[in-house]
């Protein structure tokens, strides 16, 4: 009876730590938008998905990808996402989906914001960039697709 | 005669009744025939019993004797309730409500760990010389953050304005 009461309760604790603490698998993806046909040697045509959705809300004709990463961040840890020699993304798990993100660009944090970032919801940080172009770093949730618990950057 | 007159009877015959109700007792059935007849039947059926039992001699004392008579009671009442149920009906006895409160427990921390999930933004500030305006767009799952210098030379050239918003479903309307 009380191996019984041991297990349940193990499986009750486990359940509970499973649902309330655990990495969070993000991806960030740094995004070119142009009305110009063609974009430069090392862009690559944007996801699918945050393409239909910068069409949707925003004028430029394309999207081009400059770099993506990924990372998966244990709770209450902080990692930085660099996505550009001027552009990087600090970001903090605080549990059920919510983060702690800041925008930092030359080395100054220009927004910093706390968000729940549950799949497919997307955040995108835009701004200005020369020649009626814009810049724009778009985030989300992977935790669909998380497999595996390791740390991962990956940088294309 | 009611049958706890007859018994008061039989009480008072074999001497278990208080002094006060004994004397009462004798009273009535000296007065009365029908109790004088069960009280003098009774006493012969007593006689007769005392005369022809058997005597049984203990080796013990009396409260010895039946002390172990009520620990083998004990013992035995103790083995037929363990042994009454099998081993999975007295788990599930323990176990349904463990279960229960488990259940109940899971789904209280869900509905705590949702409720304290919004759906938007909590909390942001934007650093100084710049300027942040969101844009949630619920349907498509999306929250654009245009940042741009609060310059006024820069304001001219606002990225809001590069925005569209929709006014209706279907309907998109372009701000520049």
């Amino acid at each position: 009876m009380r191996s019984a009461t041991r297990v349940l309760l193990s499986t009750f604790l486990l359940a509970a730590a499973a649902a309330s603490a655990g990495d969070m698998k993000l991806e960030a993806h740094l995004v070119w938008g142009t009305n110009d046909e063609k974009g430069g040697p090392n862009c690559k045509p944007v996801d699918a998905e945050l393409a239909a959705k910068l069409h949707g809300m925003l004028k430029w004709k394309n999207y081009f990808e400059i770099t993506n990463q990924t990372a998966s961040i244990p709770l209450n840890k902080t990692q930085d996402l660099k996505m550009s020699d001027h552009c990087t993304i600090r970001i903090k798990n605080l549990g059920g989906s919510r983060v702690e993100i800041s925008c930092i660009g030359e080395g100054k944090p220009v927004d910093q914001r706390v968000e729940t970032l549950t799949p497919p919801k997307w955040l995108v940080w835009g701004g200005d960039s020369k020649h009626d172009t814009a810049w724009f770093v778009g985030l989300r949730s992977d935790d669909a697709k998380a497999g595996d618990a390791n740390t991962v950057i990956s940088k294309n | 005669m009611k049958n706890e007159l007859e018994l008061k009877v039989q009480a008072w015959l074999d001497g278990e009744l208080p002094d006060h109700e004994a004397r009462r007792m004798g009273e009535w059935i000296a007065r009365d025939s029908e109790a004088a007849a069960l009280a003098a039947e009774l006493g012969c059926v007593k006689k007769a019993m005392f005369r022809h039992e058997t005597a049984v001699a203990l080796g013990e004392s009396r409260e010895f004797y039946w002390s172990k008579i009520q620990r083998q009671i004990q013992r035995e009442a103790g083995v037929r309730r363990s042994r009454g149920l099998p081993w999975y009906a007295r788990l599930r006895k323990y176990m349904l409500p463990l279960t229960g409160m488990a259940a109940l427990a899971c789904m209280l921390l869900m509905a705590v760990v949702r409720s304290g999930s919004p759906a938007f933004d909590e909390i942001s500030s934007t650093g100084e010389g710049m300027e942040a305006v969101t844009f949630h767009d619920q349907s498509a799952q999306m929250t654009v953050v245009w940042l741009q210098d609060n310059s006024p030379a820069k304001v001219d050239q606002a990225a809001q304005k590069s925005i569209r918003y929709e006014d209706e479903p279907g309907t998109v309307i372009d701000l520049q």
